[in-house]
């Protein structure tokens, strides 16, 4: 598989603070939904910055869909990459919804014929083309977030990443955006990284790379990482569900030789220990 | 028990005499007992935040009336004589580090105190207190609050709602945004201020995890109506009307009514994880020896 972000040995740090980074090297799969995961200050929102060009490297080098992040592409890296942050309100500028995902595609002076019927697709593929004239700051939360994700996905990048941006959510507008974004996912062919520290959220991604104190301590599938449990706990993230009833069974002297099991395979494993035998 | 808090048959009307006028409120009558740990809960836009404001009468109502300590607040009450009150009500609302503003963590905490009167060396004192109430370590206090981190952040704020000494602690979805870590520090902070220093806790959230694990009393929002009150085993009762309300049951009620869903007889839906791991153990058992 080809790898779409290779971030290679890069050190960073924040002026007049202590190295963030020192020797970071991570990749990212084409097609694949990545959950980076870490406590907050952990490093993974500034990983993020560094991918879009928005902070300068100390050391290293990061390449994005083969061209290496520098002042010169950094328009051209942008263009591939879509960052939905936590609160959407930060970064709208429209009057109406319609103008605010409109905005982008101005900025990148597409025909305005074109434009129109880009904002209209954009806006019914997060079923939000009927509130295209209210105005963004009316909405609800997730209704935000949606308006931000069109503005993203109206200028086709590649990349989408989410940085807790589903942090603020109640838990169904939670789950009704990571359903438009895996959908979008699907019919885009997108690469998704996700950073978040809500375990649920990543147990449903392809491969979590867990950053500690800048470190890469752990990559692997969700399965794998979640069987750690004491690892989780000592870098201060909850183990999932599923492994905290598990925890719970065994302090009962239940005999279950895993950590973990997703939800379907916890319910088949109680249904057979409750049937009679 | 005392009633801290009543409303008597209390509306709310945004642009009241418009025609955008809409009831927040409709009609609400509701008593909050004494050092109660009250979780209020209901869907986006069901009125929870603007029940809450009128609390510590942010907002007054268009018709009813609140009663806080024998203190009334009603629609012609005056600010003049809300000040009082909101001292003995404090307020955290979401995001509260965004209200941070002095230039060290110490000053920031005393603003609050100062405001309603107390004198520097006694601003100061409480301050203090309030640092180690919400475990601030004391170097931090000369430092500049937006140096912190996040969760760091949120407990200065919080610290400086509780410098006032409230008898009633507001909390309007206070652990928002923070990580697992943080978030078990701010939901153990509001536990301890509740058992230990006898505060009347009320928690808006959205996180019904939270609500089975801390609350003692549930209220349920809807349409700007309390449809509910009662315990949280009383209110989770029944999911299908939990879904109705646009709710989501606890965690382990969910992963049970799966287990229901998958033929497994749990019977009565454990809101805990503990509750559920006993069931299940009860049930491998039989499992064991079916003539039991």
């Amino acid at each position: 598989m080809k790898d779409i972000i290779q971030v290679k040995n890069i050190s960073f740090n924040y002026s007049g603070q202590p190295l963030l980074f020192d020797g970071l090297s991570l990749d990212v799969h084409e097609g694949e939904w990545l959950a980076l995961i870490g406590q907050n200050g952990s490093g993974k929102s500034t990983l993020a910055r560094l991918i879009d060009g928005l902070n300068v490297l100390k050391k290293g080098q990061i390449f994005v869909d083969g061209l290496l992040v520098s002042d010169q592409n950094v328009f051209d890296i942008r263009n591939k990459i879509g960052m939905v942050f936590q609160n959407p309100e930060d970064q709208f500028v429209g009057a109406t919804v319609e103008d605010d995902v409109a905005f982008g595609l101005e900025n990148r002076q597409i025909d305005r014929e074109k434009m129109h019927q880009l904002v209209k697709t954009s806006l019914e593929n997060v079923n939000m083309w009927e509130f295209r004239d209210r105005i963004p700051a009316n909405l609800s939360g997730g209704q935000k977030q949606r308006v931000a994700i069109a503005g993203i996905v109206a200028l086709s990048p590649k990349i989408i990443i989410l940085d807790e941006a589903t942090s603020m959510l109640d838990p169904q507008g939670r789950q009704d955006i990571l359903d438009l974004v895996r959908q979008l996912k699907e019919k885009n062919h997108l690469t998704v990284i996700s950073i978040t520290h809500d375990i649920d959220e990543a147990a449903s991604a392809d491969r979590v790379i867990v950053i500690n104190k800048g470190q890469k301590i752990d990559e692997d599938i969700p399965g794998k990482i979640f069987s750690n449990t004491e690892q989780l706990a000592r870098i201060g993230l909850d183990a999932p569900y599923t492994a905290q009833l598990i925890a719970a069974l065994k302090r009962r002297h239940f005999d279950l030789d895993k950590e973990y099991l997703d939800r379907e395979g916890l319910i088949a494993w109680i249904k057979q220990l409750v049937s009679t035998k | 028990m005392d009633k801290a808090i009543s409303f008597n048959q209390v509306t709310h009307t945004y642009q009241a005499n418009t025609p955008y006028a809409q009831n927040a409120l409709d009609n609400i009558s509701l008593e909050i007992p004494t050092n109660s740990f009250t979780a209020i809960i209901g869907h986006t836009g069901s009125g929870k935040s603007t029940l809450v404001q009128h609390i510590n009468a942010l907002l007054k109502p268009t018709q009813g009336s609140v009663t806080v300590y024998n203190r009334s607040i009603t629609p012609t009450t005056t600010n003049k004589n809300l000040k009082e009150l909101r001292r003995h009500v404090g307020m955290v609302f979401q995001f509260p580090e965004k209200q941070l503003f002095e230039e060290t963590v110490i000053k920031d905490i005393m603003f609050g105190p100062k405001n309603y009167g107390m004198v520097d060396a006694e601003a100061e004192q409480a301050a203090i207190e309030a640092m180690k109430l919400v475990g601030l370590d004391k170097s931090l206090s000369e430092k500049s609050p937006f140096d912190l981190s996040g969760g760091q952040m949120r407990r200065v704020a919080i610290a400086g709602v509780l410098a006032m000494k409230p008898e009633v602690l507001i909390l309007d979805e206070p652990t928002a945004g923070l990580d697992p870590r943080g978030h078990k520090e701010i939901m153990d902070l509001a536990s301890y201020l509740h058992d230990h220093d006898h505060i009347t806790i009320i928690l808006v959230t959205h996180q019904m995890d939270d609500v089975v694990n801390y609350a003692s009393e549930v209220v349920v929002m809807d349409k700007g109506k309390i449809v509910q009150t009662g315990t949280p085993a009383e209110v989770f009762a029944d999911p299908k009307w939990v879904y109705r309300m646009q709710l989501n049951l606890p965690t382990s009620a969910e992963f049970a009514q799966q287990l229901i869903d998958a033929g497994v007889p749990i019977g009565q839906l454990p809101l805990t994880i503990d509750q559920l791991a006993d069931r299940i153990t009860e049930l491998a058992r039989k499992g064991e020896n079916p003539d039991d």
